[in-house]
Parts: structure tokens; sequence; C-alpha cells
């Protein structure tokens, strides 16, 4: 397979949120404010990218029956890096996304990635199967925070957009409209594939 | 030679020494990085707080090292510890950490009274988790100025402020609770009661 189709496929045809279902338990409880979403995304192609070349380099001599406890150690190790990055140098955006960081370890693409391509593939393609699957679910995450901080802050990147005569939607805020939000997206996302046939 | 190799990595203990020298290589490189960031994440921290007890005695926070140093002693007893700030030995307040459980966690907020105990100077919040948009409003100006000025001790009794809706003109024992966020506002002004009481029993007893 050439890297651009690599790259197309797990960012947009084989989306990890969209047609997977997967991370969406992250989708769903960072994305009220645009800044915390692109840090949170940015966090998520770090840790595929180089994840995935990793155990990618190491797939020949890593043994069957403990891949899984491999892969993991391997994650949370970037993971905890990406942490301890944003703790040091970005202490304000550290402390807005609270433990959802440390989450990413947890976020399902991730070991989805592992487990269905770095295991089987060169390091390199896996690094940029890695990346694709990280921007499209950036992309997932920035198109509902786009949604959910316009309309609950009336601002987008901390920026205000709407003027003061904007009432504020709390629900917005809160994670209830992450649900309903994630749920019009995939509709709207899936719907003419499937009309398609 | 090749034909040991392979025997090895068959045998069950291939697995075990394989997990063992992994780990030990990622632990290094974690290690590694904590032991670099570890010096920021303290200062940083350090700084901040300095800033915000500057900043509740309304002190100059640019030069924070040299400021802090200037203005603020560090008191600290077995079971207690305040800030005091004097400015050309004029004592201008006392400074509380205070904490108490929000809705999601602790809160940490630092509290500012006048030296004789009677009012509060200014509130500060240090750290909170509550839901953002709705509790942690806490920290806007608007809400944590409205304690500012408002009668602490009155006639030796520990003021408990009364919460009322947001829009309302608050009274000086009333504070305007964040619409949606009553669990939120109610935990700051109940840890101002049960904190300061406790430090106002103690501190009377060794002043």
């Amino acid at each position: 397979m050439k890297k651009k189709d690599i790259f197309t496929t797990s960012a947009f045809t084989q989306n990890s949120v969209w047609r997977q279902i997967l991370g969406i338990c992250s989708a769903l409880a960072v994305t009220n404010l645009m800044l915390n979403s692109l840090v949170m995304g940015l966090g998520v192609i770090f840790t595929l990218a180089l994840s995935g070349f990793t155990i990618s380099l190491i797939r020949e001599y890593i043994p069957k029956r403990i891949r899984m406890m491999v892969q993991i150690l391997i994650i949370a190790s970037y993971v905890i890096i990406v942490d301890l990055f944003l703790k040091a140098y970005y202490p304000e955006i550290s402390k807005s996304l609270g433990p959802y960081v440390g989450l990413i370890i947890t976020n399902c693409i991730i070991m989805g990635r592992a487990e269905a391509f770095a295991g089987k593939n060169v390091p390199i393609d896996s690094m940029i199967d890695g990346i694709g699957a990280g921007v499209g679910y950036t992309l997932v995450l920035l198109l509902i925070a786009f949604v959910r901080e316009l309309f609950g802050f009336g601002s987008l990147f901390g920026i205000p957009i709407l003027g003061d005569w904007w009432t504020k939607w709390s629900i917005m805020v809160m994670a209830p409209s992450a649900f309903f939000m994630l749920a019009v997206l995939i509709w709207i996302i899936n719907t003419p594939r499937q009309r398609r046939g | 030679m090749a034909n040991e190799k392979k025997l090895f990595r068959e045998t069950r203990t291939y697995p075990v020494v394989f997990m063992i020298i992994i780990t030990i290589i990622f632990i290094g490189i974690l290690a590694t990085f904590y032991q670099l960031s570890f010096a920021k994440v303290q200062k940083y921290r350090e700084t901040q707080l300095k800033k915000m007890v500057m900043s509740v005695f309304e002190l100059p926070t640019q030069n924070i090292e040299i400021d802090f140093a200037k203005y603020i002693t560090i008191f600290e007893t077995e079971d207690l510890m305040y800030y005091e700030s004097r400015t050309d030995s004029i004592l201008l307040g006392y400074c509380f950490p205070i904490s108490g459980s929000g809705l999601w966690g602790t809160i940490h907020a630092l509290l500012a009274v006048t030296p004789d105990f009677k009012k509060v100077m200014n509130i500060e919040i240090v750290d909170q988790n509550e839901t953002p948009g709705l509790g942690g409003r806490i920290t806007e100006n608007w809400f944590k100025n409205q304690f500012k000025g408002k009668t602490l001790i009155n006639n030796n009794v520990l003021n408990n402020f009364v919460l009322i809706p947001e829009n309302e003109t608050a009274k000086d024992n009333e504070i305007n609770q964040i619409t949606g966020a009553t669990a939120s506002s109610k935990a700051l002004v109940d840890m101002i009661y049960q904190d300061i009481e406790k430090y106002n029993l103690k501190l009377r007893a060794n002043l």
C-alpha cells in the first residue's frame, strides 16, 4: 500500500471515531473547549505515531502471548512523557485537561492500531498509520468542540465570537451535549455511505 | 547458533525475560524525563502559590521572588501554617490556606483577613476540579470579589455567609451563588466558616 493511502485510510475511510466507534470516551470528555481538544488531539497523535513505530520495530521479538502487556507498557510510557511535558511547559493546559491526558493510555484507538496495524507492518508505515488515525480523531474532537464552545461559551479558542447578547447554553458545556453532538456527527457522516450501499 | 536462539525464544522463560528487559528500558526513559521536568514543575507550583499570596494582599507580583521575601513572612507551627504580610513594619493582614470538598474534588483556597480578623481582604482559589463553566466559575473575579470587605467576625461571632440567587443584591452577610453550581458555591462558603473558626481559635490562643 502507498504511504498516502495508509494515511487516508486510517484518517478518513476507516476513521477510528465515526467508522469504528473507538476512543469516544475522551471525545466526550474534553470537547467543551477548542484548545483542550487540540492539545488532546496532538497528544494522541504523538502517542499513536511513536507507539506504532516502537511496537512495529520490535514486533518480531514480542512474544505473542504477552503482546498486550508489552503494547500497554509502550503506550503508557509515551503518554506519561506527554503528561510530564505538558505539566512542565504548559501547566495551564495540563490543569484544564486534568486526568484525561493520563487516560490516553486507555484510549482504544491506540491499542486498536497497535493490534491491527503496527504488529504486522514495517515501522515507517505504522507511524504514518498512527498519525492518520490521530488526525482523524483530532478532526472529530475539533468538530464537536467547535459547536460546543461556540454555543456553550460564545467563543472559539477562548476568543469571544458571539457578543454579550448571546445566552450561553449550559448544556453545551456539560457532558450530555457531547453525546448528542457525537451521535449527530456519526449520523451525518454515515448516512450517505449507507444509502450508496 | 540460529537454532539455539530459536529454541530460547520458544521456552517459557523468554516472555518473562523479554518483559523484564523492556520494562527496565522504558522505566529508565520515564525516570529520565521525570527528573528533567521535576524541577520545572515544582518551581512553577511555588511561583503560582507565591503570586496568589501576593495577590490576596493586593501586593505587586512583577518581581515575585524579591517582593515575596520583602513583604511576606511564613509562620508554621505544628498544626497550622499561615502567611503574614507587612509593609514598613505595618501589619497588613493574615492569609490562611483553606480547603474543603467540592463537588468533584478538594478545593484549595487562600483567604486573607485584616489584622483584627474582622474583615475579609480577598479570596483566591489555588486548586479546584469543579465542572468547567459551572462550578469552575468559583475562580471568576465577580464571584471571588464578592467576599472582599465582607464582615467575617462580628461581636466575636464568626459570620456564616448565606447564599442567595445570582442576580439579587447581596447584603453584608450574603453571597451570590453561581446558578447551576450550588454545591460548589456552598463548598466554598462552608470551608471558609470551618477553617477560619479553626484558625481563629488557635491563633487567638497563641497571639
